[in-house]
């Protein structure tokens, strides 16, 4: 321990050399003189350039989201749209459907009163041919029945009267 | 006796280093301007090679410079300065950077001296500090102006004024350079003793035999320091430069 006090009173360890302060003041003021002038703004510049790329990319990042949520609106709207249209002309389609089938349902009614009608006429007309014709048949009949049976000699023509007066009497009671 | 084996070699011995060339002249060059030189040297090799790598995506030396622009930037510039404060990152990274790696030789094997721990380097450090800020403060305020803001308070009255004008220029124009100065050469000095003393012991121990049973114990402590050294070196260099940028930002715009 003596020695470290011999060796501290000769050489005082806390003052400073001057061939110390010579080269730590030349070192600092070189690395100062560097490194404001040709070291430090590239590193500076590139930070500040990867800044300004990165607040452009989220800027652009941000527009694009923005284009991109408006283009989907558009589209939602166009779809809504499109199912509005689509809602309508099935509408409307269905309407004229309705129309349609009234329509044709009244005309099949008509059709059917039309055919009905024609047919009942038909009906009607035959009906009086063959009653016609059965009168006279008939009348044939029942007269050539009665000459057989009272087996005379009947006026023909005054017979006639009389058997179409009967079968008037008769379709008379039978109407 | 056991402190008998244990051989602590003269303080002088690991302070004061001979010259390697230009002995005798006011350039003599010792380890200790040697190791500024380096840390000068190492910190322009840095900035270099990171400017020129220039990478979007840094990495490997690019990405620890950019980590240390940013620290200081944010970290001592904005927050101390302001927006005001751009001019000064340079300055402030380039000290910050300087006394760093000046610290970090104490823990370098083979080398394992902080150059901080001489006064030759905390001292013409502070005085370029004191220098600055005075400037700054002439340059900005007016010479009148910056001086009288300096050393009278505002809103005391007048018989206090007695008692603090000379307290104020003690504080503002003799005390900041030297605690600036004594703070880093305190601080490096006892770390370069501290783990003097352990490697001494630790070394006495394991060889000469003396004490092999507890050797583990002062070598644990070496270990431990070491790590610790790290950090004081770090946060040494941190302290220095953010009060150099807190005075230099003072002078800049008056408080009163």
């Amino acid at each position: 321990m003596t020695t470290v006090f011999i060796a501290a009173a000769s050489s005082n360890p806390i003052l400073p050399a001057t061939g110390e302060i010579v080269w730590s003041v030349l070192s600092f003021l070189l690395l100062l003189l560097v490194l404001g002038k040709w070291a430090y703004p590239p590193v500076k510049k590139m930070m500040a350039d990867r800044a300004a790329k990165i607040r452009n990319d989220l800027d652009a990042a941000e527009l694009a989201r923005a284009e991109a949520q408006r283009t989907l609106e558009e589209y939602r709207e166009q779809l809504a749209q499109a199912k509005r249209e689509a809602t309508h002309i099935l509408d409307e389609a269905r309407q004229t459907a309705e129309a349609l089938r009234a329509d044709l349902l009244v005309k099949a009614e008509e059709d059917v009163t039309i055919l009905r009608a024609r047919n009942q006429e038909a009906l009607r007309i035959e009906r009086q041919r063959v009653i016609a014709e059965l009168r006279t048949e008939v009348g044939s009949l029942a007269l050539e029945l009665a000459e057989k049976i009272i087996d005379a000699e009947v006026d023909r023509a005054a017979s006639q009267t009389l058997i179409d007066s009967f079968i008037s009497e008769i379709g008379a009671a039978q109407a | 006796m056991l402190s008998a084996g244990i051989n602590f070699p003269p303080i002088s011995d690991v302070l004061n280093w001979r010259s390697i060339v230009f002995g005798g002249t006011p350039f003599a060059l010792n380890k200790v301007g040697l190791i500024t030189l380096v840390a000068a040297g190492l910190t322009l090799l840095l900035f270099f090679v990171a400017g020129h790598q220039a990478k979007l995506v840094p990495g490997g030396v690019q990405n620890f410079v950019e980590s240390i622009v940013d620290f200081i930037n944010n970290s001592i510039v904005y927050d101390v300065m302001g927006s005001e404060g751009a001019p000064w990152a340079p300055y402030l990274t380039g000290l910050f950077c300087f006394i760093l790696f000046c610290n970090l030789f104490e823990v370098i094997p083979f080398i394992q001296m902080p150059a901080t721990a001489r006064m030759s380097i905390p001292a013409p450090l502070a005085l370029m500090v004191w220098v600055t800020f005075i400037v700054v403060g002439i340059r900005n305020q007016g010479i009148g102006h910056y001086f009288k803001n300096a050393v009278i308070p505002s809103g005391v009255p007048g018989a206090l004024l007695v008692i603090l004008i000379p307290l104020e220029i003690l504080s503002n124009f003799i005390v900041r350079p030297f605690a600036l100065a004594v703070r880093l050469f305190g601080n490096l000095l006892a770390g370069h003793l501290l783990l003097l003393t352990f490697a001494v012991i630790s070394e006495a121990m394991f060889v000469r035999s003396i004490g092999l049973v507890v050797l583990p114990l002062p070598f644990a402590m070496l270990t431990a320091l070491t790590g610790y050294e790290i950090f004081v070196s770090a946060l040494q260099a941190f302290i220095f430069t953010i009060l150099s940028a807190l005075y230099i930002a003072e002078a800049m715009k008056s408080q009163h």
